[in-house]
């Protein structure tokens, strides 16, 4: 038996197949915003996209407190999105008007509860070097995540991060539905050492950066209908070499 | 045991630990020197993450064989029964033993007879487990134990370095951060290995032994390769180096796809 719990997947998924369905569209990113507020018990949520290494982007909030806190956070240049976004690791602040909270952010802080929040739990939607965004929460009451609820708040945030980069995939031109709940797993359920091994071989064998690397990557297994896991150990083993997309260099010569 | 052995271990490992230092790295040596002290095969250190894995952090050797091995005991095996009891877990003769087949099996194939686990803990918590595997049957003696204990204890300590241990919000942020970083690393070591036509075992030593001759943390280094705004060179002696990087066969055996 797995240690594992498929259910934490199944029932992150349903809320957030749910919130694509009470919209009437697809499920994309700013679901997993919606989702995540009832799914771990927060006041409200916010989502980032990336703009190159910087988080910037602000595609979806839940509320007024939640605009407010993405805000402050650009103003003021601080902030625990920040912090999350340059170590790679969630920050979790459970209480802003302790003395920790105040010495870390000493601008953010204040302005923070003064906003309406009393927890802000930050949650950098990467996979190693790849940077997709930011996921933020927050509380109007202080208090930690619970085990429980940690780890389905970085489930959700597994799929926020495969919900952009998907969305990314189709801006690019490449014509799929998107994956993520539905569709090919978010891939880092069950992690592979072998996944990241074959992203940073794409990235010469393409020529293109760490996030188109793992684009194409997933792409492939899926227009294949292959595991994710099967296609990186093929490249890694050098069984398997994927080369430039052709349709992009043919749009170049215009 | 060797004494000598044992103090000078604990010197370099508390040497790793200056301001800002690099965690895997840490873990990475720490891996290497209970092989020499504990006279085993190979160790591994795996963390439990929130979602619900055990994942690999470190390893003595970075060969994929025992990578995999490390991290097959997500599923089954020693350290995934060690983190859930908190207790060492011991299996002197993989042959006979019944408790895990798939793992067993695997372990086999790999050339180890023999495996111990070993928790990772802080108060009451379990978060991780050191892993020592040997290629011989027999039990491990209470002192190599002992001293095994005290290297997991010591990776624990190291992964909650220089951060206020009481809150368990820290702990989970260091334990995730640590593990992006290993994944920072994977990617690294493909996209080198790639570059100069080696495989992913030597792509690691040679990030390892980039950052130190640079004086910076692995994952910072491996994070500026992966970016792009660092370079990295081959071998100086130019031993390792393929002349065709990506069409040579990682290693000699295979024939030639026709």
């Amino acid at each position: 038996m797995s240690f594992y719990d498929g259910r934490r997947l199944a029932r992150v998924w349903g809320l957030i197949a749910e919130q694509a369905a009470g919209r009437g569209g697809r499920v994309a990113a700013a679901d997993v915003c919606a989702a995540v507020v009832p799914g771990v018990q927060v006041t409200g949520a916010w989502l980032s996209a990336a703009l190159d290494a910087q988080a910037g982007h602000l595609m979806q909030v839940t509320d007024e407190v939640s605009r407010q806190l993405a805000e402050l956070q650009l103003t003021l240049g601080e902030g625990p999105l920040f912090d999350a976004s340059a170590s790679g690791g969630p920050v979790l602040a459970s209480d802003l008007a302790n003395g920790e909270s105040w010495a870390r952010w000493p601008g953010f802080a204040p302005a923070a509860s003064q906003a309406g929040a009393a927890a802000v739990f930050a949650f950098p939607l990467v996979v190693g070097a790849i940077r997709a965004g930011v996921l933020g929460l927050y509380r109007d009451r202080p208090g930690s995540l619970s085990d429980f609820q940690l780890g389905d708040a970085l489930t959700f945030a597994d799929t926020a991060t495969m919900l952009l980069l998907d969305a990314q995939d189709q801006a690019g031109g490449a014509t799929r539905p998107g994956g993520g709940p539905g569709g090919q797993p978010a891939g880092l359920a069950f992690y592979r050492a072998e996944i990241d091994q074959a992203t940073g071989m794409l990235t010469e064998q393409l020529g293109v950066n760490i996030t188109d690397a793992f684009v194409r990557l997933r792409a492939y297994a899926y227009v294949n209908d292959l595991q994710l896991a099967d296609v990186a150990r093929d490249i890694v083993a050098r069984r398997l070499r994927l080369f430039p997309d052709p349709d992009l260099s043919l749009g170049d010569e215009t | 045991m060797d004494g000598q052995l044992l103090s000078e271990a604990f010197v370099e490992l508390t040497d790793t630990m200056v301001a800002d230092f690099d965690i895997i790295d840490f873990l990475h040596v720490l891996t290497s020197r209970s092989v020499e002290l504990l006279d085993v095969s190979a160790a591994g250190l795996l963390l439990a993450d929130p979602r619900g894995e055990l994942r690999v952090v470190a390893a003595s050797s970075e060969a994929a064989r025992l990578l995999e091995l490390f991290q097959l005991q997500s599923d089954q095996g020693p350290c995934l029964d060690c983190f859930r009891s908190g207790h060492p877990v011991a299996a002197p003769d993989l042959a006979s033993d019944q408790r895990w087949p798939k793992f067993a099996a695997v372990a086999g194939q790999a050339g180890f007879s023999a495996v111990q686990a070993l928790p990772m803990r802080l108060r009451d918590q379990v978060i991780g487990a050191l892993n020592l595997f040997r290629a011989t049957p027999g039990a491990f003696d209470a002192d190599s134990v002992h001293i095994g204990q005290a290297l997991a204890d010591v990776a624990t300590i190291g992964l909650l370095h220089e951060r206020n241990m009481r809150r368990s919000d820290t702990l989970n942020e260091q334990l995730q951060t640590a593990l992006n970083s290993r994944v920072i690393i994977e990617q690294a070591k493909g996209k080198l290995a790639e570059r100069l036509g080696i495989d992913v075992n030597q792509a690691f030593s040679l990030l390892r032994d980039q950052a130190r001759n640079r004086n910076q943390r692995l994952s910072d280094l491996a994070r500026a390769f992966v970016d792009g705004t660092q370079t990295i060179s081959g071998p100086a002696s130019g031993s390792a180096r393929a002349s065709r990087p990506g069409i040579r066969q990682p290693r000699p055996g295979p024939r030639p796809a026709s």
